[in-house]
């Protein structure tokens, strides 16, 4: 009976400490993740360089853990003692400080280290990436071939028509006419003149209203930067690069170090697979690789940002010299949205233009659109159509164009 | 005659071949009248111009200051492995310690453009490059609301570290003027201040994840 108590006793007390430990180990786990994306994350990644080292293995590379927890307690302090490894670090990184964290206890430290083992390797454990996206059907060649069988249908009966009409013709005894073969016969001559007409002078007329307009022109860039991933899947907004869209005449071409302000830190694509026009997939990483030359930046070293060079983008939106367009106008005063004159830009992989910027475009938009008179102070100086949008001698709902305000006269572009 | 026929042919269907759906050169022009600027355009190459003996700079003239404009912050930026402008950056002020209604609507506006792709639109630290580390993003942006850090940062810091860049983040000296800079952090510390009012009625309401614009 007592046996069986001790047994009992010792076998709970058992379970007891293993379960404590387990729980131990899993809070551990939980509270490393937080300590970590609080005090660590801004400046460390497990298995990245940022703008200190990488730590996964950090507690191999520390010859002593008490030198370790005092260095994160405070780095400034212990880099005073002398310690060899502590001030090669120091001098890796460009003598970039660590902040300090005297309120970090032993415990918690340990924790954070517990969880930087438990992080697994980039690529390791990624499934398989999304199935293949299904093939579009065309129908075009199908569609062609009926065509095609119709059309020698119609000649075959066309044919039968014929024979069985100079058959009757015979039995009948009328006189049979000799057949005037093609190239002699006047209908189709008339036939084909018109048609060469309709044809060729469509042909002509597109050719014509084409010259020195390049809708959708979509040139090669230096660098395939794609549209889609930074406006529309990364959600940046237009004017983080385009600046100078809402301030004056040219929308601003980003520079190097615009790029930069993130490329620093994010130095390999991970996203969805890139395609470009013929259909290849496109190396992301590569790509910003690429940036990296033109900013003369090395990886892992601080960026010198006077020795970026331009990167010479291929202009898409150009207009003749004799109109003057201004994008603030448009974009702050106007309060158009750019993708009413640049398409879906946020979805194009490479931006190809997507309005002719035609006069008759533009005249077009100035006659529809309405000019947002409610509470913008750039035409608080139309006094009369304010009052009659008041008294209601405007009708509210078509509100006051563009063109009532003067977009359709010439001077107003062109001068 | 059949092997013109052939001939015809073939070339009918290289030239259908070598069409593709993508137009990797502008339209043609014809009688260019005024079409090209005989001037020199934005983003034109001017590297030229010296070899023709005219006299160009696209700088501002040192010391200038563009119409209302900031004055200069006087402090420059530190070498590497010193700190000393760091700090000493706390002591300078923020001329725009108060904003109006519309100065606050431009602010939060710069705010979203700028910053909130990183620091978040609540300013959180966690903006949409981030994601709680799902986003491209590798380092965890700073927290500007509810870290004790960043709450305690005077303006003067903050403007130091926006106008030369600090750590991982970048200089944000060409996107914003220092008129702009000094109103965005105006705006954070508003913000700031907002979240420590609310702080115990923010506690039980849900974290409003607003997306970004």
């Amino acid at each position: 009976m007592t046996l069986s108590r001790t047994i009992a006793q010792k076998s709970l007390t058992a379970i007891l400490i293993l379960f404590s430990v387990c729980m131990s180990v899993a809070a551990n786990a939980q509270d490393g993740k937080a300590l970590f994306s609080a005090n660590c994350a801004s400046c460390h990644a497990v298995h990245k360089k940022l703008t200190g080292p990488a730590l996964t293995g950090v507690e191999d590379r520390w010859p002593n853990k008490d030198n370790l927890h005092a260095w994160i307690r405070n780095s400034a302090a212990f880099l005073k003692t002398g310690d060899a490894y502590a001030n090669a670090l120091y001098n890796e990184y460009n003598k970039t400080a660590m902040n300090a964290f005297p309120n970090l206890k032993n415990e918690e430290i340990d924790a954070i280290l517990a969880y930087i083992k438990t992080v697994p390797a980039p690529g390791a454990a990624t499934g398989g990436a999304g199935a293949a996206a299904p093939v579009e059907s065309d129908n075009t060649l199908l569609y062609g071939i009926l065509t095609l069988v119709l059309a020698v249908v119609a000649l075959i009966l066309m044919k039968v028509n014929a024979n069985l009409k100079k058959l009757s013709d015979e039995v009948t005894g009328e006189p049979v006419l000799r057949p005037i073969p093609f190239y002699r016969n006047k209908t189709y001559f008339a036939l084909i003149a018109v048609l060469l007409f309709l044809v060729g002078g469509y042909l002509t007329t597109k050719g014509a209203m084409g010259f020195g307009r390049s809708k959708n022109y979509q040139p090669e860039q230096p660098i395939y930067y794609s549209h889609k991933v930074h406006a529309g899947v990364n959600q940046i907004n237009c004017q983080y690069c385009h600046m100078g869209v809402a301030q004056g005449k040219q929308a601003t071409i980003p520079s190097v170090n615009v790029c930069m302000n993130c490329h620093m830190a994010i130095n390999e694509y991970k996203g969805e697979p890139i395609k470009n026009e013929a259909g290849e997939t496109v190396d992301g990483t590569a790509e910003i690789k690429k940036l990296y030359k033109y900013a003369g930046f090395e990886e892992g070293k601080p960026w010198d940002a006077s020795k970026a060079t331009p990167i010479e983008w291929v202009r898409i939106h150009n207009l003749p010299d004799h109109v003057y367009f201004n994008h603030s106008q448009h974009v702050k005063a106007g309060q158009v949205a750019c993708q009413t004159c640049h398409g879906e830009i946020q979805k194009m992989g490479e931006v190809k233009q997507f309005a002719d910027l035609s006069m008759g475009w533009c005249v077009n938009c100035h006659r529809e659109t309405k000019v947002q008179f409610k509470d913008n102070g750039f035409y608080s100086i139309y006094e009369k159509y304010h009052e009659d949008l008041k008294s209601g001698k405007i009708d509210s709902a078509k509100g006051i164009t563009v063109e009532k305000i003067g977009g359709t006269e010439c001077q107003k572009c062109h001068y | 005659m059949k092997n013109t026929s052939i001939i015809a042919c073939l070339t009918a269907v290289v030239a259908l071949v070598a069409c593709s759906d993508v137009k990797r050169t502008p339209g043609s022009i014809y009688m260019p009248d005024m079409a090209y600027s005989r001037a020199y355009e934005s983003y034109s190459d001017n590297s030229n111009l010296a070899e023709k003996g005219i006299n160009y700079n696209n700088r501002p003239v040192e010391g200038t200051i563009s119409r209302e404009e900031e004055m200069p912050f006087h402090i420059a930026k530190d070498l590497p492995g010193d700190s000393i402008n760091y700090v000493a950056s706390k002591l300078v002020k923020n001329p725009y310690d108060t904003l109006s209604a519309t100065d606050k609507d431009e602010a939060e506006r710069l705010y979203l453009i700028n910053c909130g792709i990183c620091h978040g639109a609540n300013l959180k630290g966690n903006g949409p490059l981030y994601k709680d580390g799902n986003g491209p993003y590798p380092a965890k942006p700073a927290s500007l609301v509810g870290d004790a850090k960043y709450e305690a940062m005077p303006a003067g810091q903050m403007f130091y570290s926006v106008t030369y860049g600090k750590n991982l983040m970048g200089s944000y000296a060409s996107q914003l003027s220092r008129k702009q800079r000094w109103k965005v952090i105006a705006y954070v510390k508003a913000k700031q201040q907002e979240g420590n009012k609310a702080a115990p009625v923010a506690a039980t309401a849900t974290p409003a994840t607003a997306p970004a614009k």
